[in-house]
């Protein structure tokens, strides 16, 4: 009987409704009362650096190759020494959805998420960050990797010395 | 010469005083509604503005009148304007019909607790009403966009068919109140409402009031889901205000409506007629109000299939049923 | 035609096809590395594997060697070969030194692709991996030996296929290493070609070091503009930078190759002082109110002084397009045909070229395909350098080269000089002499010969006799054909759309009654033979105009300058050397480089609607305007058809898309050549292109500067003796252009009685192609 159960449907939303007006609300009401962020909350970007104080970023523009919304932009350069890192390096928060794809995008660790999540500002201009103002003075989540010892070429350790590497063979060696 | 002055004095009082009242009702309406959906939901609605959120519709005022009045590029300019106005007036003149309490003397003045007690004071009601569905149509054609003219189509086709439900839902009311004059209606209930004489046609009544309001179940001309705004999309700053409040002054008639035609107007004990009467009012409109925390949007098939397949034939059968007993009981 | 079953799809292809090759008719894609359609397959790198279930070998196979066979069949996906291939990847991989994310190849690595593709993820390898040293190349080539998976590839481009000779494989077991014997730049004029061919990122651009991710790229199909073989390209940018070029494949024209000269050349559109803003001596104005003035200054003295009294000048720089409708409001204002070439001789023999060789002219793909091309007058590293390697795979098949020219000139490739001066060419051409009797033998004996014409060297008469010896050499089987090199880019399309001229530029400026002078996209300063004498007659002008994107000495002379874009930065056509209509599309909008906005840091920090710089229009945009007409691309190239009939269809072209050759006519240019009296003790002029920076664009470049040669005057050591001069003194060369400070440089490769200099960014008063003429060298300086 559709008709009956309808109708039988009909009165009980009536008591839920009535019965929650006299229930404390769950509102977390924000300014006065801080939220409790889970441990793993995606917020605010930074740029992390290396157990060895470098930058760790390489300006690979694979986070920038994530993000959705293409709030990532930068310019990579070369140092001295053939360490490849980021010229500029810009953020503009005022469209990151905080989705954290490029955290899981960044082979060396370099950009990180942080749980701090009060940047709003008037200005749309300044929520565009630049490095200085990503760049922190600590390894984050994890102070052990550095990608330049991992990788071969010879940056932060002479080539063929990394622990992985056997040392440069010699091309003239005619030796079997 | 004296008198006169007093009379006209009393009316302009009067009619300043509903004014304030019918506007800040709707106003604080507003409030009302969005604190009791809130607690409703486990929220605390507005707290921001004044203490407990009480100042929160001025708050809105000056938003609605401070933000960007726009017009869309093809809208039809005159008629995009006039639209909103157009609904909050037709809305705002049907309350010079109801009566809201029982004739007061004042310095030996008669003073009638309505603006103007017209003989035909229901039929002048559903005339207004029906001329309500200008604003939503113009507003929904002018605007020139697909929504909005998809919002208006419904609402109009929706306030079509429940208006004849309205309609016969009254003629009972008439029959037994012999006379079209609300004051009139009120006086026949001194003693039983007619919502207890008469449950069938209140429950018709009550029903389609709900749609003429376009309010939960039957918002489906504004539908947000499906129609971003239904007629309304276009419209920002205090031309969509003009709307919403046109709404809502909406809710505040039909209330009435509900009050003098079936709830037995300012009747009641202890009490004196206009406190009554603004009880009665607001209770309903907490009913509305809970109605939309609780139910679901119908569909809009079902919304017509309700409105021609049932709610019709039914109001045509109290008529005719009602008409017997009465000629029954001569 | 075999008919074979790949993956059970059937498909039919030529005798000879591989497996692989059949497969990607099919589009499958078998994950290779050492074969490339130009290169051909080796079977190094074992990547390719499939199973061969029915033919004469079965079992699993390279796909890249294995040939096809009539009903053959093959998978690709059964269990074996995918795993062959999982692990084929997987030992490819361990020795790579893990560092993609600092590697300019991540994001269009094939290595990276094909692991993917054959499902190596983890790395279970957990030996030492091996290491290798890098060597300095140069400033075009960066080497990241570590990443090398010993495809061989690159010996393969750079040694076979462009013969170059400086770089190769070395060591032994898994040593091998490759690049040069030590430390150097690479000599080859080819050597960019390694960083499209290298699957990996051993080679990458090293002008393009850490600027751009591929997928950040963008890119579009283009026409390389700085010599007359139109070659494709796919130039890149990003932020307002051209970036980089890569080669894209035409094989009608380049196949899959590409110059130094057109890979590294592309900065001038980066050039610092590249003029961005249309002004008027020091006022700045708007370009909608320079184009005002230009046509209000036009017509107002068309009105003054007759039709005579304002010249327009194309070029062969300036898009068929620009050129066209150059002549269009030439026509609506009422002044004269503009010229579209600042140097005549050159034109003429474009000319030549366009008209009365048309009907014998023929692709690089046929010179690839020839067993014999001599060549007249020409020096295909200087004039054309990919030519140079489309010889070298005549002669790879089986060709011979002959080269008749009075210049040292080198080829990638074996071939046979005869050092002869420039008159001795006239006469070799002449049909009459022995020599030219013995050349058309020569042809005749060939099956499928080519001349290749230097129209620099020969001008307009030489190239008309040189269509004799062609007729000559031609019978009923088959046409001797013809490959003409031209000045630039689109001097065939100048030269197709002009009627046969005989007044130069500076003989009408000098008549005084030009008032007037609009240069669109030339430089006569730079290009016109005798520019002394240009500099001259430019103060008799009331108004000199300019629309140009290059910073050139002329647009400081101009009272009006309207800033165009750079090929790379509009759509346009390009008519090439053989008269193949070739169209480009824009790569970046015009806008300066945020490098430069941001001074090297970060972009400003504003909110602009408009980007600064950005306001140059391709310059068909700006003569549209002036007709008063709405910018219509289509609309235009279909008006340009109807009124130059020869032209092919627009709408069957496409940027990087098939190209054809424009329709031949049966109209004749007659030009003649007379061979000046040599006055006494004199030497025989000859003035060629610089192998970089001879051609405007790339002498903007800043890339190409490390490759720009000092300016020199070389002589043959016999000349030099009679002169009593030696190798390096400072020499006086007298020309009828005035005389020139350089040093001397003796060289026995060259012919005798002749003087030669180069014109490049070290030396540019003296411009290539011309009519022959005489010069003096003797010691000390002169003081004109
Ligand atoms: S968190 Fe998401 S939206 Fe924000 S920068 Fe990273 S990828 Fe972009
Ligand atoms: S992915 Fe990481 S290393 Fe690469 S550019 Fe982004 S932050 Fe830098
Ligand atoms: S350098 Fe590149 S092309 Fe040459 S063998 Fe190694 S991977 Fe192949
Ligand atoms: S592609 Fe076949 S073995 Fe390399």
């Amino acid at each position: 009987m559709p008709l009956l159960r309808d109708i039988k449907g009909f009165f009980p939303p009536f008591w839920v409704t009535f019965r929650n007006m006299f229930r404390k609300p769950v509102t977390v009401q924000y300014p006065e009362q801080m939220p409790e962020l889970p441990e793993r909350y995606r917020a605010r970007l930074v740029l992390t650096r290396d157990p060895d104080g470098e930058e760790r970023c390489v300006a690979c523009h694979l986070c920038s190759g994530a993000c959705p919304v293409d709030c990532i932009s930068m310019q990579a350069a070369e140092a001295e020494d053939g360490r490849r890192y980021a010229s500029w390096f810009r953020i503009n928060f005022a469209r990151c959805i905080f989705c954290g794809l490029c955290t899981e995008a960044c082979p060396t660790l370099a950009i990180q998420v942080t749980s701090d999540f009060e940047i709003s500002k008037r200005d749309p201009l300044k929520l565009v960050y630049e490095k200085d103002d990503l760049l922190v003075d600590h390894c984050g989540h994890n102070d052990e990797y550095s990608f330049y010892r991992q990788a071969g070429i010879g940056v932060a350790a002479p080539r063929g010395t990394n622990p992985s590497e056997s040392a440069p063979v010699d091309v003239k060696d005619l030796l079997p | 010469m004296v008198d006169q002055f007093v009379m006209l004095a009393l009316i302009l009082i009067k009619l300043v005083l509903v004014f304030a009242v019918v506007l800040s009702m709707a106003a604080y309406l507003v409030l009302a509604e969005r604190k009791i959906l809130a607690r409703m939901q486990l929220r605390y609605g507005p707290n921001r503005a004044g203490p407990g959120g009480m100042i929160q519709p001025m708050a809105d005022l000056i938003k609605l009148l401070t933000k960007e009045d726009f017009i869309p590029a093809t809208a039809d300019r005159g008629l995009f304007l006039i639209a909103p106005g157009l609904s909050a007036l037709t809305a705002l003149l049907t309350f010079a019909v109801i009566p809201f309490g029982p004739t007061l003397e004042i310095f030996d003045q008669k003073l009638p607790l309505v603006i103007c007690d017209l003989n035909i004071g229901l039929l002048y009601f559903l005339a207004l009403s029906s001329l309500a569905g200008y604003g939503l149509a113009l507003g929904g054609w002018a605007s020139n966009s697909k929504y909005s003219l998809l919002g208006s189509i419904r609402g109009l086709s929706q306030l079509i068919s429940y208006e004849l439900a309205m309609g016969l839902s009254v003629v009972p009311v008439v029959m037994m109140a012999k006379s079209f004059s609300l004051t009139a209606i009120v006086m026949a209930q001194e003693t039983i409402p007619f919502a207890l004489l008469n449950p069938p046609a209140f429950l018709i009544f009550l029903i389609s009031i709900f749609a003429e309001s376009k309010r939960i179940p039957f918002d489906l001309p504004e539908a947000e889901n499906e129609l971003v705004g239904g007629f309304h999309t276009e419209y920002s700053g205090m031309r969509f205000g003009l709307f919403f409040v046109g709404e809502y002054i909406n809710l505040v008639i039909l209330s009435s409506m509900l009050t003098v035609l079936f709830l037995g107007g300012w009747h009641g004990p202890w009490l004196p007629g206009i406190v009554w009467f603004m009880v009665k009012v607001l209770a309903i409109c907490f009913f509305f109000i809970w109605v939309r925390g609780s139910l679901p949007r119908l569909r809009y098939d079902q919304l017509m299939n309700f409105g021609w397949k049932v709610l019709m034939p039914l109001a045509l059968l109290n008529v005719l049923v009602t008409g017997a007993i009465l000629l029954g009981m001569g | 035609m075999p008919t074979l079953t790949i993956d059970n799809q059937q498909v039919t292809v030529p005798d000879g096809t591989t497996v692989l090759e059949a497969a990607e008719q099919l589009g499958i894609v078998i994950p290779h590395f050492c074969y490339h359609k130009a290169l051909g397959a080796v079977g190094a790198c074992r990547m390719c594997a499939v199973t061969v279930v029915e033919g004469t070998f079965k079992g699993l196979k390279m796909s890249c060697l294995v040939k096809a066979e009539e009903g053959m069949v093959v998978t690709t996906d059964d269990q074996q070969s995918v795993e062959f291939r999982a692990r084929v990847s997987e030992w490819l991989m361990l020795n790579h030194p893990h560092d993609c994310p600092v590697c300019d190849e991540g994001g269009e690595c094939q290595l990276q692709e094909m692991t993917i593709a054959s499902g190596h993820g983890l790395r279970r390898y957990t030996g030492k991996k091996r290491t290798y040293n890098n060597q300095q190349l140069g400033p075009f080539i960066a080497q990241e030996m570590n990443r090398c998976i010993q495809c061989y590839r690159c010996v393969r481009t750079y040694k076979d296929y462009c013969g170059g000779k400086d770089f190769g494989v070395m060591g032994s077991r898994n040593r091998v290493f490759f690049g040069r014997f030590k430390d150097g730049t690479l000599e080859s004029d080819f050597s960019g070609n390694i960083v499209d061919a290298c699957p990996t990122g051993v080679f990458t651009d090293k002008t393009y070091r850490f600027k751009s991710r591929y997928w950040d790229l963008q890119e579009a199909p283009s026409i390389c503009p700085h010599c007359s073989l139109g070659c494709s390209t796919v130039p890149g940018g990003r932020y307002g930078e051209l970036q980089r070029v890569r080669s894209s494949v035409n094989e009608k024209v380049n196949g899959f190759f590409i110059c130094d000269r057109g890979r590294f050349g592309s900065s001038y559109v980066n050039h610092p002082e590249r003029p961005r803003q249309a002004t008027r001596g020091s006022w700045k104005l708007t370009v909608d109110e320079a184009l005002q003035q230009l046509d209000v200054k036009a017509r107002e003295l068309i009105n003054q002084h007759g039709p005579e009294s304002v010249l327009l000048l194309g070029s062969n720089r300036a898009s068929l397009e620009t050129n066209w409708l150059l002549q269009r409001w030439a026509e609506e204002i009422g002044c004269r045909a503009p010229l579209l070439s600042a140097h005549l001789p050159r034109h003429q023999a474009a000319q030549v070229a366009a008209f009365d060789l048309a009907d014998r002219l023929c692709s690089l793909e046929k010179v690839r395909q020839s067993d014999l091309v001599v060549a007249i007058g020409a020096d295909p590293l200087a004039e054309a350098p990919m030519l140079g390697v489309a010889l070298r795979q005549a002669v790879r098949s089986g060709g011979k080269v002959k080269v008749f020219d009075p210049r040292p000139v080198e080829l990638p490739c074996d071939f046979e000089k005869q050092t002869v001066s420039p008159t001795e060419l006239l006469d070799l051409l002449d049909g009459t002499s022995v020599e030219s009797k013995q050349l058309v033998d020569l042809l005749r004996g060939a099956e499928r010969p080519v001349l290749v014409a230097g129209g620099l060297m020969l001008g307009a008469g030489g190239m008309l006799r040189l269509k004799k010896i062609a007729a000559a050499a031609s019978n009923d089987q088959r046409n001797c054909l013809v490959h003409p090199l031209l000045g630039g880019a689109n001097s065939f399309g100048a030269a197709l759309l002009s009627l046969p001229e005989q007044d130069d530029l500076l003989t009408r400026l000098e008549s005084e009654r030009i008032k007037m002078l609009v240069c669109v996209e030339t430089d006569p300063l730079l290009e016109a033979p005798d520019n002394e004498r240009f500099a001259k007659a430019l103060s008799l002008l009331e108004e000199l105009v300019v629309l140009d994107y290059l910073p050139t000495p002329l647009s400081v002379h101009a009272n009006l300058f309207i800033p165009t874009t750079a090929p790379v930065e509009s759509e346009g056509t390009f008519i090439n050397n053989e008269g193949r209509q070739q169209l480009f599309a824009p790569v970046i909008k015009p806008r300066l480089p945020i490098s430069v906005t941001g001074e090297g840091n970060h972009p400003p920090r504003e909110f602009i609607d408009v980007a600064p710089g950005s306001d140059p229009i391709p310059s068909w945009q700006l003569f549209q305007q002036l007709l008063g007409e709405a910018t219509d691309l289509p609309t235009l190239r279909e008006k340009m058809k109807t009124a130059v009939p020869r032209l092919i269809d627009f709408e069957t072209l496409q940027p990087g898309g098939v190209s054809c050759r424009v329709a031949h006519v049966d109209e004749r240019c007659i030009y003649t050549d007379e061979i000046p009296a040599a006055p006494e003790e004199s030497l025989q002029l000859v003035v060629t292109p610089a192998r970089y920076g001879s051609d405007l664009l790339s002498r903007y470049s800043a890339k190409l500067q490390p490759r720009f040669t000092e300016a020199c005057v070389q002589l043959h050591p016999q000349d030099a003796a009679a002169r009593g001069l030696q190798d390096g003194a400072k020499v006086v060369l007298d020309t009828v252009e005035g005389p020139f400070n350089l040093t001397l440089k003796c060289n026995d490769k060259m012919a005798i009685g002749c003087a030669l200099v180069e014109n490049g960014p070290k030396f540019q008063q003296l411009v290539p192609g011309g009519k022959l003429s005489f010069c003096k060298v003797h010691a000390g300086m002169s003081h004109g």
